[in-house]
């Protein structure tokens, strides 16, 4: 998951797999890269790349599957699903500024009171995973390179509204407002 | 019937400020609206003429082009700055009273309020000057004058917009050192509380309960220091709509009852769902924490609610917890219900199922969802089974629910801003699909069926009206015949009458007699369900009504859900058996000898459809109670038990009885047609969920005692 968020904070294109060498030599073997299937740098040592190899990138062309690199049980990975939305605005108030993002949330799973302390428990370890994207498209790579199945949900559409103050003074009955 | 007055609303039209606004961005479609001859000029000269009278105006050195008209706050939102308010919201009517609004326009002496203050061209609005800082500080410093510090034990603590906006833009001190005034707590119902010395006198309470809701009872008494927002004497707020208040209030003064002192917003999970107490299919948002469902706010969806929320929707979540069937239950020798293990229930139900011999039959109550009753007819007429019914009666003759536009609220909530006459047959809109009655097109000013505001016209009760407004010769038939897009909306106190079916063919031939004169698209005939599942279980082919079962007098009957007592033991025979599947015990399970304990919208990922035909999942906030699981995965474990190959296909009904010609039927004129819930009291409890609702219970008793209140207007 460390990988996908180092990834992710690269702000990925679309249909390109960037990753750091550095991380690449923790996760490790060739074969492994093998498996990203496409163009590749070979690895050397950190000690052994000057300061401008060490921001050497490798590019891999075509939707990558990491879901055999980043460990994931099975379990949640396929019967897992994904909604990609815009966070909802919480009715009690006015305020925008946290809705323009992208978020990802996992479907629910089963939650109990701990019978020792009475504290919540899940056994889901992606319940309390949030991670947020600038555009739907990215959370859908994200996603698909993550083999988690989703779906996206857009956010309402404003209709343009006419305002105005001097209909509160207006001699049409409907608009004269007794409450201002 | 009710008729909302259509002359009004060609009126607000005709004083609608300007054309709606239209964003920067939208230039191709401006152009595309414009009357065919300047398109024609247009491609001649092969320069675009667009009679553009937006101006250009800039937000912090941001140019934009808006309608005239258009206030500063709105420019800036398009240039995507948010400027801080408390009284504005967009759906209410614009006050202007709390100043938080306050911008520099360059070469304006005084700082101007944003949400009043219609753009000039040219103006350059600068919302994060000097000025503008200093006149925010300004007034947030004479906002918290009054405003008690005690945040921590208030419930709006972490979702407060006073809270948020003076962290952003209040002083770190003030210098009004009098002692704060206090203001007495009104008493508004068993729903809303009240903390006045809170309050900062935004009035979009007073504003909502007006121009929305439509009950005149809230206002505002005093001036200066002493002004205070209550009822001047004390009265209960009566509207079904009055939860949303809570949500209106930027401030902790109006806060929920049943909520308060039980969580604070960072402690919440939150889950969009869709609302299954009425047919509308409102948007929500389920808060839950610790496995419970703690409450229910909307969630904005511009084509159904809106932004608000009826208070049953908002307010039963308390019934998902109590009278909750949590076990499987089989009855024994003494004909008493033993909670038993999963496997025991379904050899049990399968047994008796087998054993019917496709003598069975099957019942879906109100919130059943789309998998559930899928997986339930299936497995119905795969034991040869042939009645698969609703609780709810819908007229069979003529197309009967063959048709699905027969059936649907074919103009769509949206649509009804459209309409310039509405008649309602045998509804009350207020009661039956709440939050229907505040969709307006523009807010505030107009609702158009805020029927309190446009004094509908009552045509009659008997339906001997409709035969009349069929027949062309009531009084208001000329004025239906003249309207440009008129709507007829029939409601359940039509359809479940004994010749509901002889009256609808013959509003469907009114409506189809309308529509000659009205645009081609435009649809009259339009149907509002009561309950979520209804239109999900005609399209899956469910009959509705229960006649069919009764005639039957099936060996094994399966209720999914179906508590309203629609069929009763003595319906049936002594040896039927009967499998009530559903999340409450109600009058369902009473009559059960095999119980199935199943889940509430909260806990299931479920679709539903609502009453103009639009499917919408709900998704899992938290899990059933103890063995509880979800419907469909129970049917398909029966049938699993049964060995049946699921997903065959289905085979059809045999035959659908085809009436013809109903015209010719005669209607008995004597037959009322009175809305079910006609009062306020009548709202509260309507399904399993509400009835097992503690402050249901309470709304409804407060309702009551609000009667014999000596200012209680009626």
């Amino acid at each position: 998951m460390a990988l996908c968020r180092k990834i992710l904070s690269l702000g990925s294109p679309m249909r390109q797999l960037v990753l750091s060498s550095e991380r690449c030599l923790s996760v490790s073997t060739t074969h492994h890269i093998d498996n990203l299937n496409k163009k590749q740098v070979e690895p050397k040592g950190v000690e052994a790349l000057n300061p401008v190899e060490k921001n050497l990138t490798i590019t891999v062309e075509g939707l990558a599957d990491i879901t055999k690199l980043t460990g994931v049980p099975e379990e949640h990975i396929k019967p897992r699903r994904v909604l990609i939305k815009k966070p909802t605005k919480n009715a009690m108030q006015s305020g925008t500024n946290n809705l323009h993002k992208w978020v990802m949330t996992f479907d629910t799973k089963e939650r109990w009171e701990n019978p020792l302390m009475g504290w919540a428990s899940t056994a889901d370890p992606l319940s309390n995973l949030e991670v947020e994207f600038a555009s739907k498209e990215d959370a859908i790579v994200f996603c698909e390179k993550n083999g988690w199945q989703w779906a996206v949900q857009e956010p309402p559409q404003k209709p343009p509204r006419a305002k105005s103050y001097a209909d509160n003074f207006s001699w049409n009955k409907r608009t004269r407002r007794s409450t201002k | 019937m009710l008729q909302a007055g259509s002359a009004v609303r060609g009126l607000c039209k005709a004083i609608r400020p300007s054309a709606p606004i239209v964003k920067a961005a939208d230039k191709a479609m401006a152009a595309h609206a414009l009357p065919a001859t300047l398109v024609l000029s247009r491609s001649q000269s092969n320069k675009p003429v667009v009679a553009d009278n937006r101006v250009e105006v800039f937000v912090d050195d941001i140019p934009v082009m808006v309608e005239p008209g258009t206030t500063v706050l709105q420019a800036a939102a398009m240039a995507g700055v948010e400027i801080p308010r408390f009284c504005y919201h967009e759906r209410l009517s614009v006050a202007g009273n709390c100043r938080m609004c306050l911008v520099e326009v360059e070469k304006a002496a005084k700082p101007v309020a944003a949400c009043a203050m219609p753009v000039m061209k040219g103006w350059r609005i600068k919302t994060n000057s000097e000025m503008t800082r200093k006149a925010r500080e300004g007034v947030m410093e004479f906002l918290l004058i009054n405003h008690p510090l005690d945040c921590p034990i208030c419930d709006q603590g972490g979702e407060c917009d006073l809270q948020d906006q003076s962290m952003a833009f209040g002083s770190d001190r003030t210098r009004f050192l009098d002692p704060k005034r206090a203001v007495e707590d009104k008493n508004l119902g068993p729903l809303v509380k009240t903390i006045m010395t809170r309050c900062i006198h935004c009035t979009r309470c007073v504003r909502f309960a007006s121009e929305v809701a439509g009950v005149e009872d809230l206002g505002t008494t005093g001036r200066g220091n002493s002004m205070e927002i209550g009822t001047y004497v004390e009265k209960m707020l009566l509207s079904e709509l009055s939860g949303n208040v809570i949500d209106l209030c930027p401030v902790g003064a109006l806060t929920s009852k049943p909520y308060s002192f039980s969580a604070r917003p960072w402690e919440l999970r939150r889950t969009d769902s869709i609302d299954v107490f009425d047919a509308l299919g409102s948007n929500i948002t389920v808060n839950h924490r610790t496995g419970e469902v703690l409450r229910i706010l909307p969630k904005t969806n511009e084509d159904i609610n809106e932004e608000w929320l009826a208070d049953k929707a908002r307010f039963a979540c308390d019934g998902l917890k109590r009278q909750r069937l949590v076990a499987p239950m089989v009855k024994d020798s003494k004909g008493d219900l033993r909670p038993c293990e999963w496997e025991d229930a379904l050899i049990v139900a399968a047994t008796a199922l087998q054993e019917a011999n496709g003598s069975v039959a099957a019942v879906a109550g109100g919130q059943a969802d789309a998998e559930a009753l899928t997986a339930l007819r299936d497995l119905v007429y795969r034991l040869g089974g042939q009645h698969v019914c609703t609780e709810e009666v819908f007229p069979d003759n003529g197309s009967g629910t063959d048709l699905r536009s027969n059936y649907l609220l074919n103009s769509s909530i949206a649509g009804m801003e459209e309409a310039d006459l509405v008649v309602f047959i045998g509804t009350n809109p207020r009661y039956v699909v709440l939050v229907l009655p505040c969709m307006s097109p523009t807010p505030g000013a107009w609702c158009w069926c805020c029927l309190v505001c446009h004094q509908p016209q009552h045509l009659g009760d008997s339906s001997a009206t409709v035969e009349q407004l069929c027949a062309g010769t009531h009084a208001f038939s000329s004025k239906l015949a003249a309207a440009k897009r008129p709507m007829i909306i029939v409601g359940q106190a039509l359809l479940g009458q004994s010749q509901g079916g002889v009256l609808y063919a013959k509003i469907c031939q009114l409506a189809n007699k309308l529509r000659g004169s009205v645009e081609p698209s435009w649809r009259v005939l339009n149907v509002l369900h009561r309950v979520a599942s209804q239109v999900a279980a005609l399209d899956l082919g469910y009959k509705a009504g229960v006649a069919a079962v009764r005639q039957q007098k099936p060996k094994v009957l399966f209720l999914l859900g179906a508590d309203e007592g629609a069929i009763t033991r003595s319906d049936l025979p002594a040896d039927t058996t009967v499998i009530y599947q559903g999340s409450h015990g109600d009058a369902g399970a009473a009559m059960a000898d095999i119980v199935l304990p199943g889940a509430t919208y909260t806990e299931k990922t479920a679709t539903y459809v609502n009453t103009e035909g639009r499917a919408q999942t709900t998704l899992a906030a938290i899990t059933p109670p103890g063995y509880a699981r979800e419907d469909w995965k129970i049917i398909r474990a029966i049938s699993e038990v049964l060995l049946c190959v699921f997903n065959v296909v289905a085979h059809e009904e045999p035959m659908n009885v085809m009436l013809q010609s109903v015209g010719a039927a005669r209607v008995d004129g004597s037959a009322v047609l009175r809305p079910a819930l006609l009062q306020l009291e009548d709202y509260y409890m309507t399904d399993v969920v509400s009835r097992a609702s503690p402050t249901m219970a309470k709304c409804i008793a407060a309702v009551k005692k609000e009667k014999s209140n000596r200012y209680h207007s009626k």
